[in-house]
């Protein structure tokens, strides 16, 4: 079981904190006030008060043998560099630390972090692709040639089985899974729906309006594809 | 796991047309839309709601129940405007909150 340390608990330090209990890590969590430790307490492994800046405070947390340390004080620059600094000094292997600016990421990279990550220009950048381009709702980049892509069924699809459209041969790129929404009423008798992951599906399945499918193939045929 | 009702759409439908009640008019047409919607006829189904709606049209019962269909159909702007006015209408709809709080996010 790996075991984390995360400084700072703002949105982003919290959320990472969570997800990695989620993900079956040991998580330390540790910040100054008093309010977001306690917050976090019921989640995480430890939760503790204290200065992330105090070499001495932090051994005697244990924090010197944690496996991966995320530094989430991105607001307070100087912190965030202290604290990258003492984590590299303690000698923890994984640093992973939160940048505001791309001078501030050169300096936690110099500094001994060994990633840094700018959730702002990140989420930015998600957004303004979902905007742009509404029917893509994932995009994985396997090379600059090839992709993954969450798309929603093309009209022209729609009431037709896989192996009638055989998108492999007409239009070179592979459904390798559709996300299905299955529905159904409720003990109340109110609608709703599941959510069901046919991985690999067979020829024989129809394409329903409310599919989405996740294709894989050179991005200049998945963009042919999305234009159908 | 909910077995499809094999129902007769157009018989249900000419019988709904000669009910003058306009409450249970309502009500009938919620019920066909949510057996559309159980057979994946989205479109009809939001023909039903909307035709429920002009009859009743502060019931958050539809609302809820139309978002749900656009969400089907991955359409989250047009859900989440629905589930927004179903919970205006009735803001402890249970069901309506936890599908805004999966498009919008808390």
């Amino acid at each position: 079981m790996k075991q984390c340390v995360v400084l700072g608990l703002g949105i982003f330090g919290a959320s990472v904190a969570k997800a990695l209990v989620e993900k079956g890590c040991e998580v330390l969590a540790i910040d100054e006030d008093e309010e977001k430790v306690k917050e976090i307490s019921d989640v995480v492994t430890q939760a503790v008060q204290a200065d992330a800046t105090e070499e001495k405070a932090l051994r005697a947390l244990g924090v010197d043998k944690m496996d991966i340390a995320i530094v989430s004080t991105g607001e307070d620059m100087e912190a965030s560099i202290l604290i990258t600094l003492l984590m590299k000094e303690l000698g923890i292997k994984t640093i992973v630390a939160k940048a505001v600016s791309p001078s501030h990421g050169t300096v936690l990279r110099k500094v001994g972090a060994t990633r840094v990550v700018f959730p702002e220009r990140d989420t930015g950048v998600r957004v303004a692709k979902s905007l742009a381009t509404p029917d893509i709702l994932e995009h994985i980049v396997l090379s600059p040639e090839y992709s993954i892509l969450e798309v929603h069924a093309p009209k022209s699809f729609i009431g037709r089985t896989l192996g009638e459209i055989d998108v492999r041969a007409k239009h070179g790129v592979n459904i390798i899974a559709i996300k299905r929404k299955l529905p159904y009423l409720t003990d109340t008798g109110e609608s709703d729906f599941k959510e069901e992951l046919l991985i690999t599906p067979g020829a024989e399945e129809e394409v329903a309006d409310s599919d989405i499918l996740v294709v894989l193939g050179t991005n200049k045929k998945i963009d042919k594809l999305r234009k159908l | 796991m909910f077995r499809k009702e094999k129902k007769d759409f157009k018989n249900l439908e000419a019988k709904i047309a000669q009910i003058k009640d306009r409450k249970e008019k309502a009500e009938k047409l919620i019920e066909l839309g949510k057996f559309y919607f159980l057979n994946e006829k989205y479109n009809e189904a939001i023909g039903k709601f909307k035709e429920a709606i002009k009859i009743d049209e502060n019931n958050a019962e539809i609302y809820y129940n139309l978002g749900v269909v656009y969400e089907s159909k991955n359409l989250p702007d047009e859900a989440s405007q629905l589930y927004t006015k179903a919970l205006e209408l009735n803001p402890g709809h249970q069901l309506a909150s936890k599908h805004l709080e999966k498009i919008v996010g808390k």
